[in-house]
């Protein structure tokens, strides 16, 4: 479905539009309630835009509408079960605890938008936390069985090395999902195990940790999850990013107005560069509110920014490549890809490598934020593969293939993320929030599965 | 593909066994397509050998490829480990325990297998289900007779294979979706039934209600009575297949060669008396007699026999393998897929729970949250039956594919353990069911992929 967004860009239907514009943005109107072409390519005005949405929406295609609801029904849900949810401090901390679904919700999304899945990224993640803590372990104390005298590598190559191994890992389980046609769901649960038992290896049943403040790559890897800009640099950081993205997003839109191209009406544009502007500030004033107990902490954490800028570069690799559209073609129907040229076993190879590479970075992220690990991450990391399904599809992504973006990780995972700090907050026990998500869950999976339905039989 | 041995079956009564230009014709056809059971075709022994070798070169093996890995791991086992202690009785009779709940749990998931479906749940389901058996026969409440508590348990289970079921069949969600979301569910269910994460629950060994619990796999039967009831069994049923062959065979029906049928008794009497040999040497040492047979053989044999009458002499059987052959010919032939397809997850949770209490009395009566980990109980079960010979695309598979494949996959992990490996053994434990199950599915997916294309031709 997604594959045909791209093609009214360098099809006919673009020279008709300008020649003719109101008799083609009526017909091309009527294309898009069908929900086959995003409004913003056809609508020529505001209200145009606005009528198209809410038609699309009413067809059952309704984008991030319904996970933005979940977030405010959480939100208001929660700050009136506990009046500090929606504090500052406590709205920086959901973001921070989130960061590790989010992330590994977008991992899932590399699979999920083939039609397969992995169920290997919470292990993934294990292995690239207990393999980047061990590689900055200083000389002669480290516990690994296969680096017995620890290597003591700067941060920067350690971090390298790790996301290196796990897309390693991603890319031999992609090649026997793509290349050996096994199904993805037993590759990567007999991966799931394998590597259960290589993080034990690594850890070589012994703790190991970022503590020793003497080592500057433990300090700097420390410092991933819980270090933060000042709030000047804060402010400056945001100006500079919602400027270069305005003009970016107006000029693009205007050079495309002159050439005849279909764009978005001015005003939308205008309405976009506004609404990510007060967002920003939202967010660093958010940020910049002091959340410590004692002494001073604000500003902006690190971490907001990593998932800002993976999400970035993943939604550019997904919807302004050649390579996400052909994702998004296999999803949707993996013969007629085949058939138009594309090499499927590549791909499908590359997204399970980018899904690892993308899970690696979460297991940096937990490293960082748990400082001391042991054999318990296993545990954890078990869990971690569940929540980073269901907020990948809590959060729209189809489980079909096909459908889904990088940016519903992201609501998906601060969903997950809000629920877990709700009810923690509110004093529920963890087996009691397991049940709620895998709930939560289960209505996702069956949105999802109505919704299709409901878009099908209109086709 | 066995919807067409169900059809022969009721469909060839007309056709005498003495036509023989057509006889031969059938098992020139047959033996090589490998549909049709060679025993209801071959007309003497040698051409039932000669048939099953066609059938083995074609690339369906059937039991062979486990049982020659049982031969090698037990021989490889036996000469790796110390003092070569692997195949002594006692180390038999416990690695018989040990795999008991994956065989029991095997069976249950190639019920869904059959269908091209998959229950990641069952691990945490049999729990479980012997959490519930395990605190209703508590002493002083509710204490409930054993056989009330271990109906009430499966009942339960089957209830949630139930509601799991309807989702999948009737919603039509991804049943990994749906039973990973069980896995969370049940598992935080399992918690709060036990009463916080380190609840356990136990039973006494000399309370007569309870002690019928730790009979299950610890309890032995008087080697006299054994040896009575091994006879009683290969009399009453080699009288049985004797009797049904011969009345077959009186009626003009297909039925095999009376050669093949005393094989097959002689081979049982055998099979019976090698078990018995080792299950009544005295294993307890010097302090303590411990011999006679388990109570666990019989019930895993009863079980198994349950299960392949279900599957194999049913209508509920052919129509499972029907749809899992095809289920769009298996709906156009009126076969209720919603039905069938719920009914086997109910059976699938219900042998699990049956698993889950069987669990418990391998741990000599205890319960908690570490007897198993309900991720890897899923793992092993599907890496046996796959191991066993079951497909994972659906239709093709038999419930002893899953007591061979739990045996296999328990002899493993006990032949690791055996041999003093030091860190590594803890490991090898995850690494060795992950690289055997994606063996196992690397050699199913080959096998079919040669099924298909040497189908091609044939057609």
């Amino acid at each position: 479905m997604a594959r045909i967004d791209s093609d009214p860009l360098t099809g006919p239907m673009a020279g008709t539009s300008s020649s003719d514009p109101a008799a083609a943005a009526v017909d091309l109107t009527a294309a898009a309630a069908v929900g086959e072409v995003p409004p913003e390519i056809v609508a020529q005005s505001m209200g145009q835009y606005l009528h198209v949405w809410w038609q699309r929406v009413r067809g059952g295609e309704s984008g991030v509408l319904p996970v933005v609801l979940g977030l405010v029904i959480v939100g208001v849900g929660f700050q009136i079960a506990n009046g500090n949810f929606l504090s500052p401090q406590n709205l920086v901390n959901i973001f921070e605890q989130s960061s590790i679904y989010i992330l590994l919700a977008m991992a899932e999304i590399f699979a999920l938008l083939l039609g397969e899945i992995d169920l290997s990224t919470g292990l993934v993640m294990g292995l690239g936390s207990v393999v980047v803590v061990e590689l900055v372990q200083p000389s002669g104390a480290a516990s690994c069985a296969l680096c017995p005298h620890g290597l003591a590598f700067p941060a920067w190559l350690a971090i390298g090395v790790t996301l290196l191994i796990c897309a390693g890992v991603g890319l031999i389980q992609g090649s026997m999902v793509a290349r050996l046609k096994m199904p993805s769901f037993i590759v990567t649960l007999g991966g799931w195990l394998i590597l259960e038992g290589v993080c034990i290896i690594v850890l070589n049943g012994q703790p190991i940790s970022l503590k020793n403040v003497t080592v500057p790559a433990q300090v700097q890897i420390y410092n991933i999850f819980w270090g933060y800009f000042s709030p000047t640099v804060s402010w400056i950081l945001l100006a500079v990013v919602v400027v270069i993205l305005a003009a970016w997003w107006w000029f693009g839109d205007a050079s495309r107005r002159r050439r005849g191209l279909v764009a978005p009406p001015p005003s939308f544009t205008a309405i976009k560069i506004v609404g990510v502007a007060v967002a920003g500030v939202v967010l660093v004033g958010l940020c910049n509110v002091n959340r410590a107990h004692f002494g001073v902490i604000e500003g902006l954490p690190y971490i907001i920014v990593i998932v800002l800028a993976v999400l970035f570069i993943w939604t550019m690799l997904l919807q302004r490549t050649r390579f996400g559209r052909y994702v998004y073609a296999i999803g949707g129907n993996p013969e007629a890809a085949r058939r138009a040229g594309v090499s499927l076993p590549s791909i499908r190879t590359w997204c399970f490598v980018l899904a690892a590479l993308t899970a690696g970075i979460a297991g940096i992220l937990f490293a960082s934020w748990q400082v001391f690990l042991t054999t318990n991450i296993i545990k954890s990391s078990n869990s971690y593969v569940l929540l980073a399904v269901a907020a990948a599809v809590i959060g729209g992504t189809s489980l079909f293939g096909g459908r889904g973006k990088t940016i519903h990780g992201v609501l998906g995972g601060l969903i997950i993320g809000g629920i877990y700090n709700g009810l923690l907050l509110m004093g529920v026990s963890s087996e009691w929030v397991d049940i709620l998500i895998a709930v939560v869950l289960l209505a996702a999976g069956t949105i999802d599965v109505l919704s299709r339905g409901g878009t099908r039989s209109r086709a | 593909m066995t919807g067409i041995q169900g059809d022969l079956k009721s469909g060839t009564p007309g056709e005498k066994a003495a036509e023989v230009p057509q006889d031969v014709d059938l098992t020139a056809a047959t033996g090589a397509v490998a549909d049709v059971p060679l025993e209801i075709l071959a007309q003497s022994l040698g051409e039932y050998l000669r048939g099953w070798w066609q059938k083995l070169k074609s690339g369906d093996s059937g039991l062979l490829p486990v049982l020659v890995a049982m031969v090698i791991v037990a021989i490889a086992f036996e000469l790796l480990t110390p003092e070569n202690a692997y195949l002594r009785p006692s180390n038999l009779v416990y690695i018989f325990g040990l795999s008991t709940v994956y065989m029991v749990l095997a069976m249950g998931e190639i019920a869904v297998l059959l269908l091209g479906e998959l229950d990641l749940s069952i691990g945490a389901v049999a729990l479980m289900g012997g959490t519930i058996a395990y605190k209703l026969v508590q002493q002083p409440s509710p204490n409930w007779p054993w056989w009330l508590a271990i109906l009430t348990s499966l009942v339960c289970c089957g209830v949630i294979g139930g509601l799991q079921g309807t989702l999948v069949a009737r919603l039509r969600i991804p049943a990994f979706v749906v039973t990973l979301a069980g896995q969370l569910l049940f598992t935080g269910m399992l918690v709060v039934i036990l009463g916080g994460a380190d609840g356990s629950l136990s039973v006494s060994p000399t309370d007569p209600n309870q002690s019928v619990f730790y009979n299950l796999v610890q309890g032995n039967i008087d080697p006299v009575v054994s040896w009575a009831i091994l006879a009683v069994v290969v009399v009453g049923f080699g009288t049985m297949m004797w009797l049904r062959a011969s009345a077959r065979r009186r009626s003009g029906l297909v039925a095999p060669p009376a050669s093949l049928t005393a094989i097959k008794i002689g081979l049982m009497a055998v099979v019976g008396v090698v078990v018995l040999i080792i299950c009544t040497v005295n294993r307890g040492g010097a302090f303590a007699t411990i011999e006679g047979l388990p109570w666990v053989i019989p019930v895993v044999i009863v079980l198994l026999g349950l299960w392949t009458v279900l599957l194999q002499a049913t209508r509920f059987g052919r129509y499972v393998y029907a749809i899992g052959g095809n289920p769009e010919a298996a709906r156009r032939a009126g076969v209720r897929l919603p039905a069938i397809r719920t009914w086997c997850f109910v059976l699938c949770s219900a042998t699990a729970g049956f698993a889950g209490i069987l669990l418990g009395s391998f741990y000599y009566g205890q319960y908690s949250t570490n007897v198993g980990d309900p991720g890897q109980l899923v793992l092993y079960s599907v890496a046996a039956s796959v191991i066993g010979g079951t497909s994972l695309f659906g239709g093709r598979g038999k419930p002893i594919h899953g007591v061979l494949g739990g045996l296999l996959i328990g002899g493993i992990a006990y032949g690791v353990s055996l041999m003093n490996l030091g860190s590594l053994s803890i490991p090898l434990e995850y690494i060795l069911p992950g690289g055997v199950l994606l063996a196992a599915v690397l050699v199913d997916v080959l096998s079919r992929r040669g099924a298909r294309t040497g189908s091609v031709v044939r057609v």
